[in-house]
């Protein structure tokens, strides 16, 4: 150590290990306040509410007698008000089978949702 | 020739000053985040609380009437939609009521022009948007029987529409 006086050494040690938790705290600081944006995000940005939404709409339009004026409603106002491409298909009961079975496509991008709905 | 002595000291001496810098750094860097996060929170709530809302008034009170919202777009009643939305939304435990505000919408689609997205307003509370609002936007499908547009020269007939709501606490 050129020219320096070596006494005290534990004390410098002890002085570095101090300031580096006093760094990871800090660090672990920094993250914890991410953890409440994150999850906020999570929630908001999946369309948890726009699927059950539309699903519904769309099972609830089978029962009517002449929907494509429906159908084209909801594809062209999901895709210029919500920004999402929802497409369906409804086919009524046919011969032995009784059910009406609804094929549902929605995609706005990040979140992709496909379901066969068959009627009770 | 320079005098080395004292090296530990330079190199402590830079050593703490780079955790000070990284470590304000870092503070300073929370700090910033902490209120968008502390906002998408309550925003989270209102999206659920709007939507809560215009789904109840979308649902029918048995299997042969119409839902109140759908009557409320084919009547465009705004003094029926006021009523009832308020109500659901600022209601709380007690007799206080919450603060909320917001301005209703309903999209459809113009089929006199080839398809367009029209919006016309449905109801507000008098309370206009001036832009330092913080709203959060929630919707609801309906189908109405109605002529869409008013003018368009059809009978009424099954319509999907989408009522938006922009919602706020003030």
């Amino acid at each position: 150590m050129a020219g320096l006086n070596d006494d005290a050494q534990w004390i410098v040690m002890m002085g570095f290990v101090v300031s580096f938790s006093l760094f990871f705290l800090a660090m672990i600081l920094n993250q914890s306040t991410v953890v409440g944006q994150t999850t906020a995000e999570g929630v908001l940005e999946f369309p948890k509410n726009d699927i059950r939404d539309v699903r519904s709409v769309i099972i609830s339009s089978a029962e009517i007698g002449d929907p494509s004026d429906v159908h084209n409603d909801i594809t062209s106002l999901a895709l210029s008000r919500k920004g999402a491409v929802v497409d369906y298909t409804i086919t009524p009961p046919t011969g032995s089978d009784l059910n009406t079975h609804i094929t549902i496509h929605y995609n706005n991008g990040v979140t992709e949702y496909n379901e066969i709905w068959t009627s009770p | 020739m320079v005098n080395e002595s004292g090296q530990l000291y330079t190199i402590e001496g830079i050593a703490a000053g780079m955790i000070m810098l990284v470590t304000a750094y870092l503070v300073l860097g929370a700090t910033s985040v902490y209120t968008p996060g502390d906002t998408h929170i309550s925003d989270m709530q209102l999206e659920q609380l709007g939507t809560d809302a215009l789904r109840m008034m979308n649902t029918p009170v048995n299997g042969t009437s119409e839902s109140q919202l759908r009557e409320i777009i084919e009547n465009d009643d705004a003094n029926a939609f006021n009523t009832q939305f308020l109500n659901y939304v600022n209601s709380k435990t007690g007799t206080e009521t919450d603060n909320l505000h917001y301005v209703a919408e309903v999209s459809y689609r113009n089929i006199t022009d080839g398809g367009t997205t029209w919006s016309y307003p449905l109801a507000d509370n008098n309370r206009p948007l001036t832009g330092g609002e913080h709203p959060v936007r929630v919707t609801e499908w309906v189908i109405v029987h109605k002529t869409l547009p008013p003018d368009a020269p059809y009978a009424p007939k099954d319509r999907a529409v989408l009522v938006e709501v922009l919602l706020w606490r003030d």
